[in-house]
């Protein structure tokens, strides 16, 4: 059997010491600690419902061993929003109605989050690009486009202010 | 995971290598390395393997990142496709490299996937491969008792075969920044536009010596059981001045420089089609730009 | 009907104040804030993990299964056969609601003997963790002897092929005989023939199948699961020989559904597991298990001879279908009949003959998928109508126009339809919403295709649907809807609650809906068939108008006004031409509360009801009712490499009365991503009934990248049965979406492949055939 051990990293800014075994996927020690907005949607990479920000940038937790991210900071759609105000992606995801069965919505926006580090001002094809690794088979991506589109505009508009 | 084995994760180059030194290399069982994971998790749910040991790269910070200076481009193991595509600079010389990257996976694979996985992972579908061969790329292994340095044309010896000694750790891939009169493309054929396994991979590297072409380099991928260059069309466009037939003539050589096979996602002569209409496309492109 | 059509334009200027407004669905904010529970986002203390081994192979005899080493494993708590379980076998077909007598569909649970596709069930593991019961599975030992088997339905027919079912591997058979075929073909000046494949597709929902079950202390068997339909639990009863009312299912938010999710799944499994250990067992399918583990769409074989006049005008048409129904029965028989009433498309023909089966193979067994036959009908009667007007040397749009049918027209059942047929204004909008042709650029061909449909809504009238729902006003003001619908990720939940908030004056945030679960909410029927908003919505509707007459009764006894003059909205009661006369809605419910006025309404609506069709003939009513609508796309088309880029995609749909207007782009938008794979890239490939594509990385659905900004066109007639008027947009959305983009592809290279998917080989093949000498040696 896999041997076990305790680490230590943060998850959606608070800090935890987890125990994991080695074989452990970040996917399945997230879930097993109650992180259930994480989806499992293959478990090898092809889907994004189980994306995750580690230091702000977007993984697939199912590709990733716990291990690997001692001491990192992972964060969680439900970790986005911390302080008060909703994140823009989330409020853009609601009012574009981005949303339909929503399993695989935790991973875009965490993807989308982690594309506009990079590309704060996307047009469609920057959008398409950044989130290509995440299946819908819901909404066809349209409203998507939309509402990273706004949700960036507002970002630019927070920083700007800054 | 089902799968069940060690890991460590050394804070070092130095320890990694100690973790790795006599390593049963390659293929199944025993000490490999893990980097971005992509395909080395994959695997193991698969059970396609079963390492005893890993041994995390994660925290070689200094595997990590593009340095070019002297008129090279030195590239970390540990570099991702992600960084590729944020490097100011690459785009400029190496735009089949860029190129790549943007049609690699989705952005969470391509956050984590590292370009010395990418080619130690054997598969002939690995997009950085024809862009690198194509450039003339060297890798650097590493071992407890030191380093050497391989060109990647002669690191594949066969289908999931490369030239590691067991326990070797690829650290570096390098290549010399192209002449000024040169141009290199990549095209990747597959079945859908984002994230999706190549069917046809092709990169062209030509440069211009008054006005004909100088050096050629034609790599192909998931078209032979390695990613491979079609030597004898390369031959036939060096010292030439490049016309649409003689251009027509080495993408019909560069068929008969591969040997693909029939799969789900395509028949061998698919791919042999494809492989005519890309080469002469990508020549074709990469000439113009230089004249 | 008779006489003129009825003129829907002038529908009537209803004054809604929440139905059309493009509200955030109020199932949105908790899914995009990560808060929502899925199925598989339960777990219970003492939980066991459940695992299913599946056979390996597609046709053989399991001469030997031993678990002895896999319950011997420390950990392991229960491995179950065929040998441990009662002799009982599963329903496949639809849950009835009506007692109507089932076909002989059923299945066994698990391989007593006889494996008949890749991936049937051998045996059940709960362990203490998944890992062990994945180990576990490792240590069952079995043997298989290969048996023949057979993978294509035609030579399913053949005399001594395999039998996979019945006796003859024939499923199911249906035909039309309407006017005279040989008067129709007299009359014809051109016939034109042409067969047109379909492939195995998988829905490919994000949230695999998944579910937690429990036995509770009154012996109830409660299973907590991912599902389209919680009237399974009458089906899951049977299959485990309890009493109807000892099996609970509840539902929760669906992870996407599209009819992969409206046969039993994992529920019978989690049951047997939960009875046999008394603890609570959670069975989540990985992507493989479910790839396996759910009915595929049918492939179907379809031919159309089609005779037509000089002028475009279609005077008979004679089809044959043909259907892999798979290894075993499912909703193969209805599909097949939805494919057959849609079969030659939304034309006025009198002279049809169809002649359909569905037949039995070892490969995987198929089911129903948006669309439903229909859309397989769709990809058929679309082409063949570009074919045609190729042929006729007329324009595509101008030969459907001469054909279209039209309010009071029959379709191929013989049933003349009654409400809006708007077919040609969405084709006309659809197109015309291409804008400008994108220009050529060397080898890459630009095309145009548009398709247009005729899919029913609601069940099948002999079925004798039924939804109930109940309405009820909290002292507080607030409405609470429950009812039994699923809502698999249209927006389903939230439609009702815009209903109820619509007819009693409040807000949508003032409605709460409990839905989906057997044990506490009126049973509402599938979601499945576009029925939902349809059924459902009416029976909301009923509920809450009933509630609201009550409510406006007594508001206008206080106001001392006629009810008429009352009307309810922003919360408040008041009296419409002098609106100072008023009061908090509040108060008018403390005031029903204090009198005994009933506060709450349960309300039952029901479908038409008829008989069979005439099984010579098949004329007779099948449905409630139509919609219609169009699909158009530009392509380009790189003529060397034959890839597919979709440019642009536009749906035009006459909805009815829209419900919500975003969450019906929302399923145009959805549908032509779907359609899209569908066309060009999706394909379960069973090479002799083994599966070949069984990961996301195979098995190839749109990405953001493929996809260009889809336009969604909503028109409104009013005129269907569902909610003021709404018809459905489900499925249509998706049907004409293939054969759009097919018929672009063939526009752009002048050639036309007639086989989905359309993958970029078999444009180059395609090509290659007319140009013989092109490509290397
Ligand atoms: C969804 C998905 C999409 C993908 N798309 C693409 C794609 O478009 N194109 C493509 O080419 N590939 C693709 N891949 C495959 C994979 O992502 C790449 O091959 C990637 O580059 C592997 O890098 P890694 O860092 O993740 O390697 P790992 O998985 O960590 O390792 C791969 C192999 O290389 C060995 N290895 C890693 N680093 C070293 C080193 N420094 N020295 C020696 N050996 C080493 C490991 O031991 C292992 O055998 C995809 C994978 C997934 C899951
Ligand atoms: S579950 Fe991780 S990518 Fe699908
Ligand atoms: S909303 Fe259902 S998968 Fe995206």
């Amino acid at each position: 059997m896999a041997e076990t051990k305790t680490i230590a990293l943060t998850i959606n800014g608070r800090d935890r010491k987890v125990a994991a075994p080695a074989n452990a996927t970040l996917l399945e020690t997230l879930r097993e600690l109650g992180y259930f907005e994480v989806k499992s949607g293959c478990e090898k990479g092809d889907c994004g419902a189980c994306a995750v920000l580690v230091d702000g940038e977007a993984i697939d937790s199912c590709l990733a061993l716990t291990w690997t991210v001692a001491g990192r900071a992972v964060t969680t759609v439900a970790g986005l929003s911390l302080g008060g105000a909703k994140h823009p992606l989330i409020e853009a995801f609601e009012k574009s109605g981005a949303v339909q069965c929503g399993y695989c919505t935790p991973g875009l926006i965490v993807a989308a989050q982690s594309m506009l580090k990079d590309t704060p001002e996307p047009d469609d094809d920057d959008i398409r690009l950044g989130l290509s690794g995440n299946l819908c088979r819901c909404t066809g991506y349209t409203k998507v486009f939309d509402a990273v589109r706004d949700a960036a505009a507002v970002l630019r508009g927070a920083e700007s202010q800054a | 995971m089902y799968a069940d084995f060690d890991l460590v994760i050394p804070e070092t180059l130095d320890e990694a290598l100690e973790a790795l030194a006599g390593a049963v290399g390659g293929g199944n069982g025993g000490t490999q390395p893990l980097a971005g994971g992509t395909n080395m998790i994959v695997d193991l749910r698969a059970r396609r393997v079963a390492p005893s040991r890993l041994v995390g790269l994660g925290r070689l910070d200094g595997l990590r990142g593009i340095r070019i200076a002297d008129g090279r481009v030195r590239m970390g193991a540990r570099t991702t496709m992600s960084d590729i595509l944020r490097h100011p600079d690459l785009a400029g010389h190496a735009p089949s490299l860029v190129d790549q990257a943007r049609v690699f996976g989705g952005q969470m694979v391509r956050n984590a996937a590292t370009v010395a996985g990418n080619i130690c992972s054997g598969s002939p579908a690995a997009d950085a491969v024809p862009a690198l061969l194509a450039l003339d790329a060297e890798v650097t292994l590493a071992s407890p008792s030191g380093t050497r340095v391989v060109p990647l044309s002669e690191f594949f010896l066969g289908y999931k075969r490369d030239a590691r000694a067991p326990g070797e750790l690829m650290t570096e891939i390098a290549w010399d920044i192209p002449p000024a009169h040169s141009s290199n493309r990549f095209y990747k054929l597959a079945l859908r536009k984002g994230d999706a396994i190549t069917v046809v991979g092709v990169a062209v590297a030509l440069a211009a010596e008054d006005g004909k072409c100088g050096t050629a380099r034609i790599a192909l991928g998931a078209v032979a059981p390695i990613v491979k260059r079609a030597t004898a069309a390369e031959a036939m466009l060096c010292g030439q001045a490049l016309t649409p037939e003689l251009i027509d003539a080495a993408a019909r050589q560069a068929v008969d420089d591969v040997d693909p096979i029939d799969d789900i996602r395509a028949s061998a002569e698919y791919r042999r089609h494809c492989v005519h209409a890309l080469t002469r496309r990508l020549v074709t492109q990469a000439w113009e730009r230089l004249t | 009907m008779t006489g003129a059509p009825q003129d829907w334009t002038r529908a009537p200027n209803v004054n809604l104040r929440q139905v059309g407004k493009p509200l955030v669905r109020t199932d949105v904010p908790g899914k995009a804030q990560g808060r929502t529970r899925f199925a598989g986002d339960h777990v219970m203390p003492n939980m066991l993990h459940a695992k299913v081994l599946r056979a390996p192979k597609a046709s053989a005899r399991l001469t030997r299964l031993d678990a002895a080493k896999a319950r011997a494993l420390e950990g392991v708590v229960c491995v179950l056969t065929a040998a441990d379980l009662a002799d009982r076998r599963a329903a496949t077909d639809i849950p009835g609601q009506t007692g109507r007598k089932r076909l002989a569909t059923d299945q066994q649970i698990l391989v007593r003997e006889r494996v008949r596709y890749h991936g049937e069930p051998l045996a059940l593991i709960a362990a203490e963790t998944l890992a062990l019961a994945e180990r576990a599975a490792d240590l069952i030992e079995y043997d298989l002897e290969p048996l023949p088997g057979v993978f294509d339905p035609v030579e399913a027919l053949k005399p001594g092929a395999p039998i996979v079912q019945g006796t003859d591997n024939v499923v199911a058979t249906y035909k039309v005989r309407k006017g005279d075929l040989e008067a129709g073909f007299a009359e014809a000046e051109r016939v034109v023939e042409n067969t047109f494949r379909t492939q195995f597709v998988e829905h490919a929902f994000l949230e695999p199948e998944v579910g937690l079950a429990w036995v509770d202390e009154n012996e109830v068997i409660n299973i907590r699961v991912s599902t389209q339909v919680i009237e399974h639990f009458r089906a899951i009863a049977d299959a485990l020989g309890v009493a109807h009312n000892q099996v609970r299912i509840l539902g929760s938010m669906v992870g996407g559904g599209f009819g992969g999710k409206e046969d039993v799944t994992v529920e019978i499994y989690l049951a047997l597991l939960a009875q046999a250990t008394g603890r609570p067992v959670r069975l989540a399918y990985t992507r493989e298990d479910s790839f396996f583990g759910h009915g595929k769409r049918h492939p179907f074989v379809i031919t159309h001879r089609t005779g037509v006049t000089q002028d475009g005008r279609i005077t008979a048409v004679q089809i044959t279908m043909t259907a892999d129904a798979g290894a075993y029965v499912f909703l193969s028989p209805y599909v097949l009949l939805y494919a057959v009433v849609a079969g030659p498309g939304p034309y006025r023909i009198d002279n049809v003959h169809i002649d359909a089966r569905a037949v039995a193979t070892n490969n995987m067994y198929t089911s129903a998928f948006r669309g439903f036959g229909a859309a397989q009908a769709c990809v058929a009667h679309e082409q063949q109508m570009d074919e045609i007007a190729k042929e006729l040397g007329l324009d595509r749009l101008e030969l459907r126009r001469r054909n279209f049918l039209r309010t009071g027209d029959e379709i191929a059942t013989g049933y003349a339809i009654e409400s809006a047929v708007w077919s040609d204004d969405c084709m006309t909008k659809a197109w015309a919403a291409l804008g400008e042709r994108a220009p050529e650029d060397g080898p890459v061909k630009i095309g145009r295709g548009v398709a247009t449909y005729q899919q029913s809504y609601g069940r099948i009238t002999w079925l004798h649907d039924t939804s109930e729902a109940w309405v009820g006003v909290e002292i507080d003001a607030t409405v609470v809807v429950r009812s039994g619908v699923t809502d698999i990720g249209a927006g389903q939940v939230s439609a009702l609650a815009q209903i109820a908030a619509e007819l009693l004056g409040v807000s949508l945030g003032e409605v709460t809906v409990y839905n989906s679960d057997s044990a506490t909410t009126p049973l509402a029927g599938t979601t499945t068939a576009t029925r939902a908003l349809y059924m459902t919505g009416n029976a909301v509707h009923l509920a809450a108008e009933a509630l609201r007459g009550r409510l406006i009764g007594r508001a206008a006894e206080e106001f001392g006004v006629a009810p008429s003059e009352v009307d309810l909205a922003e919360s408040r009661a008041f009296v419409i031409d002098a609106p100072d006369k008023s009061m908090a809605l509040k108060d008018l419910v403390g005031i029903c509360a204090s009198e005994g006025i009933h506060r709450s309404e349960l309300a039952m609506f029901r479908a038409p009801f008829t008989g069979e069709i005439d099984p010579e003939t098949g004329q007779g009513r099948v449905h409630p009712d139509y919609a219609f609508g169009a699909h158009a796309v530009e392509v380009a088309v790189d003529t060397e490499t034959g890839e597919v880029t979709v440019l642009k995609s536009v749906g035009a749909h006459d909805v009815g009365q829209a419900i919500n207007p975003a969450a019906v782009a929302g399923q145009i938008e959805g549908g032509a991503a779907q359609g899209q794979g569908y066309a060009l890239s999706e394909a379960m490939i069973y090479r002799d009934g083994e599966l070949m594509t069984p990961s996301f990385s195979e098995y190839l659905i749109p990405t953001a990248m493929d996809m260009p900004r889809v336009q969604s066109i909503i028109l409104e007639s009013r005129s269907g049965l569902g909610p003021f008027g709404a018809k459905g947009i489900g499925e249509p959305a998706l049907t004409p979406v293939a054969p759009a983009i097919a018929n672009a592809v063939a526009d752009a290279i002048g050639r036309r492949v007639f086989e989905l998917p359309i993958t970029p080989e078999r444009i180059v093949m395609a090509l290659r055939e007319a140009e013989p000498r092109k490509g290397p040696r």
